[in-house]
């Protein structure tokens, strides 16, 4: 995938700190909420002091897609891609690329996985978000074999 | 706030199809003209009875101002002219609604124009992307299209409720077979469970036949007073109800739960605003991009328990000779994709007692609804009742 990052002047702080190989996210300097993507106000109680915190790099797969067409034609099919929902707080769920192949058997709902970074050809330095999985457990958690196809 | 809603007070009057094609050669100020055109003519109206004039689109369609021109409008009462996909649509009748009941405009035409497969494919394949700022913590993924983003949510859906592939396959099985009914219908082959299985997948867990069609195509419809509508040529039907919500914006500092859509916020004010309850629905006409957002709404509109929409298809209840006919038209996946007019469209087609060997025996009240919330942050329902 050749696509960087589309950095506006909200963004880009936060790309620039995942370029760095740096994950964080907003905290609210109020109410301690903590949110993503960056943005100048708090949605919970209205505040504009924030600041960035380190994240754990630690959360679970909340879904995940394993794509097949070519939605454009430098595509390498097949790839999957990662809704996670970080440790931080359970209403932060960020798209990002899995560190495995589209068959894995860790991939399952539940499963709990810890970023990583992956450059991009380029410059300025770039970078996107991607997890590995632990290995599976025995009798796993969550792992439904009705909703997987393949 | 909801008492205030004017029940009854206005009215769908006319409706207006073009033809549905994968190239229609023509431009969208073209389409729209067309379908309004069409939609006037039914009504019993003409070009100069409109004072109003309202769309959506996401910088894919013509502007509503030159629809307005186009149509020889010299004194433009009403404009509304939204950003937005099929989560705003039943907000463009229900804005023009509100217009007409306070008197703003008397006689206010809605459409959705598109050239969905010939010049713009949602998703941003052919033109640019939607200039949504959504877009740019996704695309990078090579995560950006409709059906990938409704993967990610089907997938969390199907999990949560233990559906399996062959229960959205009887979604898409059963709106085929009512779209074999209707000319003016785009799939016009049986699907059979083993055509279903045997796709292509496209973002697993979505095959081919879990994905709407796009088309090239535009649907208007004429909204204006019911007093008036009732001198008009068509009988009218009425705007009973209409509700609009929110939804899930990246997924992130909102919902927690994306597998339960806005419309179940929504739903409780839309029923009380029309004053009726999900009980006394006979036809719903359900958004349905992708085959599981019409399961997932039957729940969150309240229509099915959650986790029992699998048994009712299974047991045809969403079939036309069902409990509840869904989608009677063949809804995106097989009429045609109007972006979520056409199921308005299909509603009062339904509630004239016009739609032929689809007909609905007796449909007095109706459900039709916008994509729910999960792109674009917004969804949007209506409730339409036959005039008594």
């Amino acid at each position: 995938m050749t696509v960087r990052p589309n950095v506006d002047r909200d963004s880009a702080a936060w790309w620039a700190r995942i370029a760095a190989h740096e994950l964080v996210f907003q905290r609210c300097a109020d109410c301690a909420r903590w949110r993503w993507p960056d943005r100048a106000m708090c949605n919970a109680c209205g505040s504009f002091a924030w600041r960035h915190e380190p994240a754990s790099g630690k959360g679970e797969i909340a879904s995940w897609i394993v794509n097949h067409h070519r939605f454009s034609a430098d595509s390498q099919v097949p790839y999957v891609v990662l809704t996670v929902r970080v440790d931080e707080q359970p209403d932060l769920l960020l798209p990002g690329a899995f560190d495995g192949a589209h068959d894995d058997p860790r991939l399952a709902i539940g499963a709990r996985v810890t970023a990583g970074f992956r450059d991009l050809p380029g410059e300025p330095a770039a970078a996107l978000l991607t997890w590995s999985a632990a290995a599976p457990q025995a009798g796993g958690p969550h792992q439904n074999s009705s909703t997987r196809l393949i | 706030m909801v008492d205030g809603w004017p029940r009854d007070r206005v009215a769908i009057a006319g409706v207006g199809w073009t033809e549905y094609a994968k190239d229609s050669g023509v431009s969208t100020l073209t389409l729209a003209s067309r379908a309004v055109s069409r939609a006037l003519a039914d009504a019993g109206l003409g070009h100069g009875d409109v004072d109003g004039v309202a769309c959506h689109r996401v910088g894919d369609s013509v502007q509503a101002v030159l629809v307005a021109q186009a149509l020889g409008v010299r004194d433009l009462r009403f404009h509304l002219d939204m950003f937005g996909g099929g989560g705003t649509s039943h907000q463009v009748v229900a804005q023009a609604a509100l217009a007409v009941a306070s008197g703003m405009a008397e006689t206010v035409v809605c459409w959705r124009a598109v050239n969905a497969r010939s010049e713009f494919r949602m998703g941003g394949t052919g033109r640019a992307a939607p200039d949504a700022l959504e877009f740019a913590y996704q695309l990078p993924y090579g995560y950006a299209t409709p059906p990938q983003q409704y993967a990610m949510l089907a997938r969390a859906w199907m999990h949560a409720r233990g559906a399996a592939p062959e229960d959205l396959g009887r979604v898409a099985i059963t709106q085929r077979e009512h779209a074999l009914l209707s000319e003016r219908a785009m799939m016009r082959k049986p699907l059979t469970m083993d055509d279903y299985l045997a796709a292509r997948p496209i973002a697993e867990p979505l095959r081919l036949y879990d994905c709407c069609l796009e088309t090239d195509a535009a649907v208007a419809v004429v909204v204006t007073g019911a007093e008036r509508a009732r001198a008009l040529r068509q009988p009218p039907v009425l705007i009973a109800g209409a509700a609009t919500g929110g939804g899930h914006w990246l997924f992130s500092n909102g919902r927690e739960d994306p597998t339960v859509s806005a419309a179940a916020d929504l739903a409780p004010r839309l029923y009380r605003a029309a004053g009726v309850g999900p009980g006394e629905i006979d036809v719903a006409e359900l958004y349905d991009a992708f085959t599981f957002l019409v399961p997932l709404q039957l729940e969150d509109y309240g229509l099915v328990p959650r986790g029992e929409t699998g048994g009712f298809y299974a047991d045809g209840h969403a079939r036309l000779g069902g409990r509840l006919p869904v989608n009677t038209h063949g809804g995106h996946l097989s009429e045609g994709y109007v972006h979520g007019i056409n199921h308005i469209a299909e509603a009062v087609t339904q509630l004239r007692g016009a739609a032929g060997a689809r007909q609905v025996p007796g449909a007095e009240t109706a459900l039709t609804t916008g994509q729910p919330g999960y792109v674009g942050g917004t969804c949007s329902a209506l409730v339409l009742r036959r005039d008594r």
